[in-house]
């Protein structure tokens, strides 16, 4: 099945879907400052001109939590809720996004990989995906 | 511009609450003739008007205002997310330290029961994944791993809040009996670690204040004691490292610390000298991270300050004596102008059982979506 992204030109889809995907963002052109997402004007030295780059897909927990909701926008048989978390990126951008796996597999500090969740179907039979991290197994720093 | 030669004149609110039957209009009409019957004032004396909202479509502060009369008075939209309301009462605070009027209504309205209905096009959907319940959540899941927060240490606060709105006429929680932790604690989980009762409620209303020149209140009302704003300070984001742009509901924790430095600095007073304040506890844990940030007390004692109970009414510094946004509501616009009215009762001595005795200085805070933070610290004179 074909997947395309919630919204394009945050994340790339691989064709393979055991490649890891990776964020678009930007790395100012002046200072090397790396965001999430795209930007023009740099945030930090307000140059004018950043380069498109990709980010991630490896970060580290700096916080997480659970929703005792069904993900907004998802067909997820699951609705028990879903992880949220904020990942640092090596980089530098903190990115806060949906988690895979549930509460208790979460820890501050621990080692997470950028993955690609299916949300649902679209009017085209496409799978609509959005970007998570899920743990890597490793133990939290 | 420092605000100078400014006072409340009046203030008046409706109850927050769900209020299907009522109209934006019903409701700021409501708020506004209760400030106008509290100003002692007709709405032909009003120079300026400045309305916040966020929900209701545009031009509706134009229309709400035509409830009150129609003067060709000048009428300013002002939407800063849930800081709105005072972001309303510092343009017209600022309107009237200028120069350019006498006399300013701040007025704000909302039904957030109407909110909400659709997704927004765009950018929002990759955006609205993160509810603000789970954002507040991670600060909170933070604040445990880095200071050893609990549960508990939430529970209290939203308990606290609940029995301050049980004493106030115009919260929309009123619980009967005093609300325990256990209660706060043992209700519906939202997002770990926050549960539906340290929540603000989902609900409807309208806020008013009138400001006027000093001595234009002074004449009006001889024998009141003189609400006055002294420092306004507003500010959006300051870039951080690790900034996040996608999906956070409002921005880096130090916007609130860094808001209240300019307020502090221009009023010339320090966290010390507050007798009562007022913050954006949309989620209880929010409040106990606005105790340091404040500088109410130091970094890594919120936790002790709550042990202790000093923010509860008869401490050392009450919180939200109306209840707060936890219990006396948070529509939206109205929210940050019900604070200004709780602040106006307390530093004239009308607060009848919420009184914080001798209260001489009072701070306002909120933050918003997208992000903002305004801190309005007011005086008795």
């Amino acid at each position: 099945m074909s997947r395309v992204p919630i919204e394009p030109g945050f994340f790339t889809v691989p064709d393979d879907p055991a490649e890891a995907p990776r964020l678009l963002g930007s790395r100012c052109t002046a200072c090397g400052e790396h965001f999430f997402p795209r930007r023009v004007v740099c945030a930090k030295c307000l140059h004018l001109g950043c380069d498109d780059v990709e980010l991630g897909p490896d970060g580290t927990l700096w916080t997480f939590t659970w929703v005792y909701f069904p993900l907004f926008g998802s067909r997820r048989a699951d609705d028990a809720g879903y992880g949220v978390g904020q990942i640092d990126l090596p980089e530098g951008p903190r990115i806060q996004c949906v988690l895979r796996g549930g509460f208790g597999d979460y820890a501050i500090g621990m080692p997470m990989r950028l993955e690609l969740e299916a949300l649902r179907e679209d009017a085209e039979g496409r799978e609509v995906v959005i970007h998570r991290f899920a743990p890597t197994g490793g133990a939290p720093a | 511009m420092k605000l100078d030669g400014v006072a409340v004149l009046g203030v008046g609110m409706t109850r927050f609450g769900v209020y299907p039957e009522k109209s934006n209009q019903d409701l700021a009409r409501e708020a506004g003739l209760a400030a106008l019957a509290d100003a002692g004032l007709g709405f032909g004396e009003v120079d300026e008007a400045f309305v916040g909202y966020i929900f209701a479509p545009p031009m509706t502060g134009l229309k709400a205002m035509k409830e009150l009369g129609l003067t060709g008075l000048p009428v300013t939209h002002v939407e800063n997310a849930s800081a709105s309301g005072l972001v309303a009462f510092r343009e017209a605070a600022f309107a009237v330290a200028s120069g350019r009027c006498d006399v300013a209504l701040a007025l704000g309205f909302d039904k957030m029961t109407e909110a909400g209905g659709g997704t927004a096009p765009g950018r929002d959907v990759i955006d609205s994944v993160i509810l603000p319940a789970a954002y507040f959540s991670l600060w909170a899941m933070r604040r445990m791993h880095e200071r050893g927060t609990r549960p508990e240490h939430f529970a209290r606060i939203a308990a606290k809040n609940w029995n301050h709105g049980a004493l106030c006429p115009w919260s929309h929680r009123q619980a009967r009996e005093p609300v325990t932790p256990e209660q706060v604690l043992a209700s519906r989980k939202v997002a770990e670690p926050v549960t539906t009762m340290m929540t603000a409620p989902v609900d409807d209303g309208a806020a008013a204040v009138v400001l006027a020149r000093k001595d234009f209140v002074k004449k009006r009302h001889p024998d009141r004691p003189l609400v006055v704003p002294v420092a306004s300070a507003l500010k959006s984001e300051c870039y951080t490292p690790g900034h996040t742009f996608l999906g956070p509901v409002v921005g880096p924790a130090s916007m609130t610390r860094d808001t209240a430095r300019q307020a502090y600095e221009e009023a010339g007073l320090g966290p010390e000298d507050l007798s009562v304040a007022y913050v954006h506890d949309a989620f209880a844990s929010e409040e106990l991270e606005y105790y340091e940030l404040l500088g109410i007390c130091a970094e890594g004692e919120a936790e002790k300050l709550v042990e202790e109970g000093a923010t509860s009414l008869g401490g050392r510094i009450p919180f939200n004596t109306d209840g707060g946004l936890v219990a006396r509501g948070h529509p939206g616009g109205p929210t940050g102008l019900a604070q200004i009215h709780e602040i106006a009762l307390q530093l004239r001595g009308e607060a009848g059982p919420r009184q914080v005795d001798g209260a001489r200085v009072a701070l306002a805070h909120l933050v918003g979506g997208g992000s903002v933070c305004d801190v309005e610290i007011l005086v008795r004179e």
